[in-house]
């Protein structure tokens, strides 16, 4: 799923000091999952935004609203009222959902209350963690299903390099080594062989060095 | 009644059950009807029925804003002075069986008072009742 991480109150405040009266619309999917944009999340960020000691002058009036999903452009269209004394909408989607209204509603300000954080998983109660980057070609086949793109600081596709000891990344004594992961995971499988596979250079024009994607159907 | 809707334009075309992306629509010809099948549980409510229904038939606003459904209903504790609602008996069951204690019937409020009021006589030299272990 997506997770997205509340920007920090003070800034959003910022965002909305200037207008009188702001929709502040959750999105019910992925941000409602972990706990940071769906309808909860967006009434109790309004509640905290009418507090008079983060604006210089009257807080603004707030209307919280949610919809099912707010990154696909025609059911926002046809779902979301906005009604017309709203001056701007404060919204706790993902990036893709708040440019999915600034679409929308070209006339209105749309503000983002999260930061959009990663593409990740509950690995227990209350933790999400990045798994995938959304590279464009999928290794997990081959590197028993832990994504080195991801997980390894260096984006390092044959094997560890040398800042990797006793399982741990160089980089922090709390990041575990992604190919120290692989290498177990394929001994585990009995896939030892898929180690000694040497992936070819990547062509990583379907990352992001290609420019923003698309993905039409049928391909 | 289903969540998943459609009105009076409906004309059992099953454009809808074939572009489900999850296999959430379905249909049964039985006898001289045809029956169009929704499963909630599989339903992603992404909305491809809405979108590509050639009749404009799909109300999907039921899908987004629906009412509550009734899941159980069960024995309520409540406060045996002021009547406010306090937690389920089977729940009140588990938590004496926890405590290894008999939870009281009693609020919050009701509770520090009548500890108010149990002190209140213990220190007027009427000693302290014995605590009901369960």
């Amino acid at each position: 799923m997506i997770v997205g991480k509340p920007k920090p109150i003070k800034e959003i405040a910022a965002f909305v000091s200037e207008f009188k009266h702001v929709v502040v619309l959750g999105c019910g999917t992925c941000v409602a999952v972990c706990l940071t944009g769906g309808d909860r999340e967006a009434s109790a960020l309004a509640r905290e935004l009418t507090h008079p000691g983060l604006y210089d002058h009257a807080p603004p009036s707030f209307e919280v609203k949610t919809i099912e999903r707010q990154c696909e452009r025609d059911m926002v269209k046809a779902f979301v009222d906005i009604p017309s004394q709203c001056e701007a909408i404060l919204s706790l989607a993902c990036g893709a959902g708040v440019q999915t209204l600034a679409a929308v509603f070209p006339q209105i300000p749309v503000l983002p209350a999260l930061n959009t954080t990663f593409l990740g998983a509950l690995d227990e109660p209350g933790v999400w963690r990045e798994k995938c980057r959304g590279c464009g070609d999928c290794l997990l086949a081959y590197t028993g299903g832990i994504c080195p793109v991801t997980l390894c600081a260096k984006r390092l596709l044959n094997g560890p390099c040398g800042g990797s000891h006793g399982g741990k990344c160089e980089i922090s004594e709390e990041v575990e080594c992604a190919w120290s992961l692989i290498i177990a995971r394929l001994t585990d499988l009995g896939r030892g062989d898929l180690y000694e596979r040497i992936l070819p250079p990547r062509d990583w024009s379907s990352d992001r060095g290609g420019g923003p994607r698309t993905m039409r159907y049928p391909e | 009644m289903s969540h998943f809707q459609v009105n009076e334009k409906c004309n059992g075309c099953l454009a809808c059950v074939q572009n489900c992306p999850a296999d959430a629509l379905s249909f049964e010809d039985r006898g001289s009807k045809r029956v169009l099948l929704h499963n909630i549980a599989r339903c992603a409510r992404c909305g491809n029925c809405w979108r590509i229904c050639p009749q404009k038939a799909v109300e999907f606003e039921h899908l987004l804003v629906g009412p509550w459904d009734e899941v159980v209903s069960m024995d309520l504790v409540r406060c045996s002075i002021c009547g406010e609602a306090l937690y389920t008996v089977s729940f009140q069951k588990t938590l004496s069986a926890r405590l290894k204690e008999d939870v009281g019937a009693l609020c919050p409020h009701h509770r520090s008072s009548v500890a108010l009021t149990v002190l209140f006589r213990a220190l007027s030299g009427e000693g302290f009742p014995e605590r009901t272990k369960g």
